[in-house]
Formats: structure tokens, C-alpha cells, sequence
């Protein structure tokens, strides 16, 4: 489930406005004679922009296994109810989900963390954003009394008191909310975590990625309404337009199996004994991650699995990338792993449009974009790249992966695995308007 | 995690807490002679032939955790204590410079200026010492027992440096034999290049060397032990020769000898009128790893690496902006670094949007705070019976930090290693 522009749309609603948005743009866009492609309009919306979101702990789906000291198992941890095989803690959206719903996911935070997108802030529109976080407490270890925070990383001019460090400001107490207040001026590629006790709760999960639309989708003088990544203030048609068609957040990661055994049975760890063993895109190892995205939430509030895919209930978000012949495809990447890791693609070239939510722009307009096979990200960097699909006359495969070959892999199991994923492109014509980020159409 | 009956505490809370005050007041009122609190301490030498004697020594190092380290390093001659790192040369475009390396440790030492050019060591070519095919030191050593090399060169070209031994660098540079050479463009003691774009506030110049220490390997040196290398695995990680909570002790702190290097950065809002310039802080990755360092608060601008401005061959600006430096083993990056108060927020005139909990639905971890218990900057307000406060006059304090987590911890112990304060004071001051 992704997060909704304005809770006074339900999803049908937004799903209409956004598609009627669409066609008039692509009138606006025939009238103006740019070229075929020109992305569906986003018009932000007036008002604030509320999110909500509950932290807490639970079983997801981590691929291979582990064995540990004598034949303990390690992953699957014994204590994970089948499907799933281990525990963790992190977020859930509960936007728009009544208070009994909201409290009924306790115990049951997905993985990777709720993709957050917002509207860049107009003072016309007063859409400053609001996000709310609700610490449900933990389910599985009731002795901790671990408070949370949301720290929205890069957001510039920060106030201490909305930064989420919990030792320069405050921390969220079991039981408890707080709202955060942004005011976000500048669009681009973000990440979210707790900064509670930070190395133990970004590696067990609370982490995300948080976007900025500009307000450029909005249209900017001669520039049409679209979808953008920037306001980079030249036509779709210039080579320096960060219009794109689609967009995947890719959000990387990676775990370390004993860690997290190590906390559902109330052992401790040493974090400079750190050692990942598993690696992840947007929550989900290979080939997991080209499993569609679960199907948003049922009547009591809780997660739906992918169809097929009991297994990935708590792991909603998918990395299949579906487009046509002369798409421009986004990828947001975003590291929130503690090792680096270097994205790559046979086959297609990525422009490198922004980097850290900045426009790569010179003080004095140089072209600081550039085209490259491979994305090399740091923990806490983010990297905005732009594809165009290539002419195929039949659906043709490519794939994403780790250039870190140690990293395409899952613990005890042949062959590859890890942070890899499938891109699909598809003659002109058969893949239908992306409905959400990291969703294809039906 | 935090556990209902746990009666563990972060070491070094209640010892951060000493150390911020003394910062605060220190940053204050100073008045005694000595350097200033937080920013650059200059080791330099007046006139265009600044000469420095720098010697290769043995001492210890406190961590938070109360653990010692042994450590070797580079020490001024004036002063007969050990410090880590070695002094912080600054020199001026142009200058002639000569360092005479004293070795006062049991084994060749010497110093490579990586960035430099036409380097002399004795008055020849300073150049790789082979024995066959074995390197036996990157450049002419000085020989242990008082041995002595003189490295001279001509600072050519303004920036951010690392020297580092170069001898048996696997061990000697991780062993502490590193510091930072920082060469200011003639004319201009406030432009990191020699590019008005570059001009930064004098008073807040910041250096952030970032190392990491395996205590095994230094266990070992100290008792005359083997060790293998490929089993090297850092549990320390350092900012300026010190782990958190002692990065923001200010400078020479009495209770931290031989690590004299605050890292805390303190800063007032942009204005265009009364604060229009940035803070310039110096990145250097001394260590084998390389460490993604984000500043809390504020992107910076990235204005050069390694010692060279970012301009493109017709003079284009490719500076950029960043929140996240992945500092690469062996690089400098330069940014400049600024925080504005960019709402303007004011509790009777703009407040904050949002309800504000009361204390008793909010945590103050191990109660005690920066926060000065108001959002709004240079405001003061209650805090619960209880919580100590840090916090001098609403001034704001963000983290910055390793992004690699496991690196901003102190072995086991987290919020500790290779993190510091940044401190945003409303304009003019406490």
C-alpha cells in the first residue's frame, strides 16, 4: 500500500482524477506538437497533506537460510509462522484506516517501509505535510519499551524537533503519537528511518524512501503539466527534461540473519561484528522482487498478499519494471544498507539526472547529468536515473543486479539471488498508464 | 533496543553531557589564550618558507567505552606529548615548505604527501624504495632510533591534503601516522581555492578526518606480536583522532592530552546581510573504508576533491550539492556548509502548524537532551522534572554522522564512533 496524495480521495477517486488529469494533458500535449510520450499530468493538490503511519514489530519474508551454532536455524527462526521465516520491526501506512483497524497491525509491519510521495509545497496550495507516527508497541518482545521517530533524511533547514534524532529533540513512547510538520520546497529522491537507537532499528527495517514531486508537474509557462523529477525548467523535448513515463523507487538494503534471531530471542549483539547475509530491493530478494505488489489492505486493516504469494504479505512492494518501446522509465535509488552497492544494467543506458534530491545542475546551469550502465550508492545517498526503453518488436528482457556479485546471492541456496530484478520492455502501445510508483497496470 | 528491567546505559551519556557544557560555555565566553573551542587548529609557521618538525611517535589514545588504544603518530616538536592525529599544517600557495621527520619509533618511518608534486626527501627526488622487486617504503624513510628525513616541497596548488606514512603503510597508517595539510590560496585566507565561490566564514573552518581502528592489530603491535592483516576488522571509528561523545569535547580538551581535535561544527543561520558566508568543512579518509558522512540539518555543497576545485576547462561551476559525502579510502572532499532558518518560524508570529504533545506523551532518551524544549530556534521552554538539558539558549543541535550505521557505535555500544554535533546558534549568538 503507497501513500495517498489527500486522504479526502479514496483511492478510486484519486485513480479518476488522476487519469482525467492525464488525458487533458495529452490534448494539451497533441495542441503543443511534443513528441508521443509526454508523461500523464500530476496536479497537486490544495491543502495539507496528511500521511499516517504506525511503527511496530513483526514477521516478514526473508529468503534462504541460516544455520547457527550447533543446528539451530538461524532463518527461518523457528518462531516465524510459516510462511515467514524471520522478525523485525519498521512501519505500516494506516492512512485513511479507522482506530480499530490501526491498532490491529500491531505485530505486523511490512518491509521495506511505506513508499511516501508528496507534493513539492506552493504557498498557493498550503499543502504543507503532515505525518503522524503511532508506536503500536511490539508484539513478539513486550519486554522492550523502544520508542520511535521518523527522521526524513536530506530534508533541508531541518528543525531538530521534527528530524526524528531522538537525543537533539524527542522520541515517540509506546502508546503514543506525534506529528511531524514539513514544509517541503524541494522536490526529489529522499529516504525515511527511526533514528532511535538507529543502528539496531534500520537494520531490523524502518526504513523507506520518501519522494518530492515538483511543482513543475503542475505546468511552468511553456513547460506542460507532466510528470518530472525536478523543476528543471526546459521542455520534455530537451535532453536535460527529467520528464518520465514510469517510475520505480528502488530501495536497497541488506540484513544480517543472526541479528535478527538475536532479537526475537532476547539475545544480544555486537554491532561491530555486523555481516550481512542477505540483500534486498525494495524488501524483497531475487526472485521474489519481480512478484507483483501485494494488493493493498482487507476489512481489518491488514496487508494482502500478492496473489500466489502467501509468503510476501509483508513484503508488498515489487521491482518489475514494465514499459513500452520509447518510455522514459525513473529509477529512484535509494541505499539504506550499510554497505555500498553498484546497480547495474546490461544492455541500457541510465541518465543520471539527480543525486541527494538535487537537480545535478551547476550554480551557473551546467550539465552535471550523466549516462552511464552503472549506479554506484552509498548508505544515505539517493540517485535519480532515467532510462529510455529501447525500440523492441517483441517483449524483451533486461536485468538489474548488484555488479557486487557476493551480494546476488541468498544464504543457502544455488544459484543467484539478492538485489536483482527483471525490466520489461514491450512494443509501442501494450503497456497501459502506470496506476502508482512500482505498480503496473493490470 | 530498550528493555523494561535493562539497566544498560550508553556509556558516555552523563560523560556527553559534561562535554557539551564545557563546549557551550567554552563557546561563550573565551576569553583564556589557546584555540578556540570548536574549528581548525592550525599548525603553522609564519613567512614563505614555513618549516614544521614533525615527530613519528608511540602513545595512547581514550576511547568512550574507557577502553585504551595504543597508537603511533606524528607529533609537533614543540610539544613533547603524543597526538592523534598528527598537527593539522597549514601553509599558504606558494610557500616552500620543509618537514623534518625525527623517528622516534623502532622501525623506518616516513611521510608521503599524496597530491604533491616535486616532492624532495634530502634534497633528491623523494621516490619508492625498492629492495628487488620488493617496495620496502614509497619514499626515502627516516631510520628508526632519532633518524631523521627532510621533505620539502612548493605548496602549488590550494586544498585539502593528507600526509600518511609510507612506510609499511598496511600498518603504519593504520597504526595513527596520518594528518591533514591544508594549503590556502594566496591572498585569501578565507577562500578554501583561489575562487571567490569558494570564500567561507573564517571562524567556522572545520576539518573531519575520519579513521578506523582494529584493536586487536594495535594489541598486538604494543606487545611485539604477528598479526595478519586479512583478519583486520575496525570495531573503533574516529573523527579527528576521537570517538563520540569526545568529538565534540572541545579543542585540547584537558581530559583528552593526546587528542587535542574537536569535531563538532558550530554554526549561525545564512543571512545575506550579516551571515552571508558558509562553513568550509575539510573531508580526509584516512582509513582503508570508505565512510558515507551525512549531515544532518543541511545538504552541503561539494566545491572540490582531492585537492581540486570541481570547475569544468572553461571555468564551469560543477559544484553540487549533497547530503550524503561518500569519502573514498584515501580522498579529501571539500564542501561548504550552511543552515537557514528558512521558515522563520516564531511562536506568536508564524507558529508551527501542529500540535506539540505534552512531556509526559513524549520521551526524552536517558533524559537527557539538546533540546532546549522549543521547536523554534533561539527559544527556551520547560522541559519535565528530571530531564537534563543540554541546551544553552534554543540553540539547535543536529547529528553528523557515518551512514554506514555499525560505523556510529563504539564496539557494541551505539550513537558513539565516527559521529558528531552540528550546533546552529540563533543569529548572533547565545
Amino acid at each position: 500500500m503507497t501513500m495517498r496524495l489527500d486522504r479526502r480521495f479514496d483511492r478510486r477517486t484519486f485513480i479518476k482524477l488522476t487519469s482525467l488529469a492525464a488525458a487533458g494533458a495529452a490534448g494539451a500535449t497533441l495542441l503543443r506538437g511534443l513528441p508521443a510520450g509526454v508523461p500523464a499530468a500530476r496536479v497537486a493538490a490544495a491543502g495539507t497533506q496528511h500521511i499516517s503511519l504506525a511503527a511496530t514489530d513483526g514477521f516478514t519474508f526473508a529468503r534462504g537460510s541460516v544455520t547457527g551454532p550447533g543446528t539451530t536455524s538461524i532463518l527461518p527462526d523457528e518462531l516465524a509462522p510459516a510462511p515467514l521465516t524471520w522478525w523485525g520491526f519498521g512501519f505500516r501506512d494506516v492512512t485513511g484506516l479507522t482506530q480499530s483497524q490501526t491498532q490491529a497491525q500491531r505485530g505486523k509491519f511490512q518491509a521495506s517501509a511505506p513508499q511516501i510521495y508528496v507534493d513539492q509545497y506552493v504557498p498557493a496550495l498550503a499543502n504543507d505535510v503532515q505525518i503522524s507516527l503511532l508506536n503500536l508497541g511490539m508484539m513478539i518482545r513486550p519486554d522492550l519499551t523502544d520508542a520511535h521517530t521518523i527522521h526524513w533524511h536530506g530534508f533541508r533547514n531541518a528543525l531538530p524537533l521534527f528530524d526524528g534524532v531522538p537525543e537533539m529533540s524527542v522520541a515517540v513512547p509506546i502508546g503514543r503519537s506525534f506529528t511531524y510538520e514539513y514544509r517541503p520546497r524541494d522536490p526529489g529522491t529522499y529516504m525515511y528511518h527511526c533514528h532511535n537507537e538507529d543502528t539496531e532499528h534500520v537494520s531490523m527495517g524502518m526504513t523507506g524512501i520518501v519522494f518530492v514531486r515538483p511543482a513543475q508537474n503542475s505546468g511552468a509557462g511553456p513547460i506542460p503539466a507532466g510528470k518530472y523529477v525536478y523543476n528543471d525548467g526546459v521542455l520534455p523535448s530537451n535532453p536535460r527534461s527529467t520528464a518520465y513515463d514510469r517510475e520505480w523507487g528502488m530501495f536497497l538494503s541488506e540484513g544480517w540473519a543472526q541479528e535478527h534471531w538475536d532479537g526475537a530471542h532476547i539475545q544480544e549483539h555486537d554491532w561491530s561484528d555486523y555481516n550481512a547475509d542477505l540483500w534486498f530491493l525494495n524488501g524483497r530478494s531475487w526472485p521474489d522482487t519481480i512478484v507483483g505488489p501485494g494488493g493493498g489492505t482487507d476489512a481489518s486493516g491488514d496487508l494482502v498478499a500478492p496473489a500466489g504469494h502467501d509468503e510476501l504479505q509483508y513484503n508488498p512492494i515489487s521491482s518489475l519494471v514494465k514499459a513500452n518501446s520509447g518510455d522514459r522509465v525513473l529509477l529512484r535509488f535509494v541505499n539504506l544498507g550499510f554497505q555500498q552497492h553498484a546497480m547495474t544494467i546490461d544492455g541500457l543506458t541510465m541518465r543520471v539526472v539527480g543525486k541527494d534530491a538535487t537537480y545535478l545542475n551547476g550554480r551557473d546551469g551546467t550539465d552535471l547529468s550523466y549516462l552511464t550502465n552503472t549506479v554506484y550508492i552509498g548508505p544515505g545517498e539517493s540517485v535519480d536515473a532515467i532510462i529510455t526503453a529501447p525500440t523492441v518488436s517483441s517483449e524483451t528482457t533486461f536485468l538489474l543486479y548488484n555488479r557486487n556479485l557476493a551480494y546476488l546471492h541468498n544464504p543457502g541456496e544455488a544459484g543467484r539471488g539478492g538485489q536483482m530484478t527483471e525490466i520489461h520492455v514491450f512494443p509501442a502501445g501494450t503497456v497501459g498508464p502506470q496506476p502508482e510508483p512500482n505498480k503496473n497496470p493490470a | 533496543m530498550t528493555r523494561l528491567t535493562s539497566t544498560r546505559r550508553r556509556l558516555g551519556l552523563l560523560a556527553a553531557a559534561t562535554l557539551a557544557m564545557s563546549s557551550m560555555s567554552g563557546a561563550a565566553t573565551v576569553t583564556a589564550v589557546g584555540p578556540p573551542p570548536s574549528g581548525i587548529v592550525c599548525t603553522s609557521d609564519a613567512g614563505t618558507n614555513p618549516s614544521f618538525t614533525l615527530h613519528a611517535t608511540s602513545g595512547y589514545v581514550s576511547i568512550p567505552d574507557g577502553n585504551t588504544i595504543y597508537m603511533w603518530s606524528y607529533s609537533d616538536s614543540g610539544s613533547t606529548a603524543f597526538q592523534l592525529p598528527g598537527p593539522t599544517l597549514c601553509v599558504n600557495q606558494g610557500d616552500n615548505v620543509t618537514v623534518t621527520l625525527v623517528n622516534d619509533l623502532a622501525e623506518p618511518v616516513s611521510i608521503v604527501f599524496p597530491g604533491q608534486t616535486g616532492v624532495q626527501a634530502n634534497g633528491s627526488p623523494a621516490e619508492p624504495q625498492l629492495s628487488g622487486t620488493e617496495v620496502t617504503s614509497l619514499v626515502q624513510p627516516a631510520l628508526p632510533g632519532g633518524g631523521t628525513m627532510i621533505y620539502t616541497f612548493t605548496a602549488s596548488e590550494p586544498g585539502t591534503y593528507i600526509y600518511e606514512s609510507g612506510t609499511d603503510p598496511v600498518k603504519q597508517v593504520q597504526m595513527g601516522l596520518y594528518g591533514a595539510l591544508a594549503i590556502r590560496p594566496a591572498g585569501h585566507a578565507d577562500w578554501a581555492y583561489d575562487d571567490v565561490a569558494t570564500k567561507f566564514k573564517a571562524s567556522t573552518e572545520y576539518v573531519m578526518l575520519l579513521s578506523e581502528v582494529d584493536p586487536d592489530l594495535h594489541q598486538a603491535i604494543e606487545r611485539g606480536q604477528s598479526y595478519d592483516f586479512t583478519t583486520l576488522h575496525p570495531r573503533y571509528w574516529m573523527i579527528n583522532g576521537r570517538s563520540f561523545p569526545d568529538t565534540i569535547a572541545p579543542n585540547s580538551a584537558a581530559w583528552l592530552p593526546n587528542q587535542p581535535y574537536s569535531a563538532m561544527v558550530h554554526v549561525e543561520p545564512y543571512d545575506a546581510g550579516s551571515n552571508p558566508n558558509p562553513a568550509l568543512i575539510r573531508y580526509l579518509n584516512v582509513g582503508g573504508l570508505n565512510h558515507p558522512f551525512h549531515p544532518h540539518g543541511n545538504h552541503g555543497r561539494v566545491i572540490a576533491r582531492d585537492g581540486r576545485l570541481l570547475e569544468g576547462g572553461a571555468g564551469e561551476d560543477l559544484s553540487y550539492e549533497k547530503f550524503t559525502v561518500l569519502v573514498g579510502s584515501g580522498q579529501t572532499w571539500d564542501t561548504t556548509f550552511k543552515f537557514t532558518d528558512e521558515e522563520g518560524w516564531n511562536p506568536s508570529t508564524n507558529p508551527i502548524p501542529v500540535t506539540i504533545p505534552q512531556p509526559q506523551n513524549i520521551i526524552y532518551k536517558g533524559n537527557a537532551t539538546w533540546y532546549s524544549g522549543s521547536p523554534y530556534l533561539g527559544v527556551q521552554d520547560e522541559l519535565p522534572v528530571g530531564v537534563t538539558s543540554f541546551n544553552e539558549c534554543g540553540e539547535f543541535y543536529h547529528v553528523a554522522h557515518s551512514h554506514a550505521l555499525n560505523e556510529a557505535a563504539n564496539y557494541d555500544a551505539g550513537f558513539g564512533g565516527m559521529l558528531t554535533l552540528i550546533r546552529i546558534d540563533p543569529s548572533g549568538g547565545c
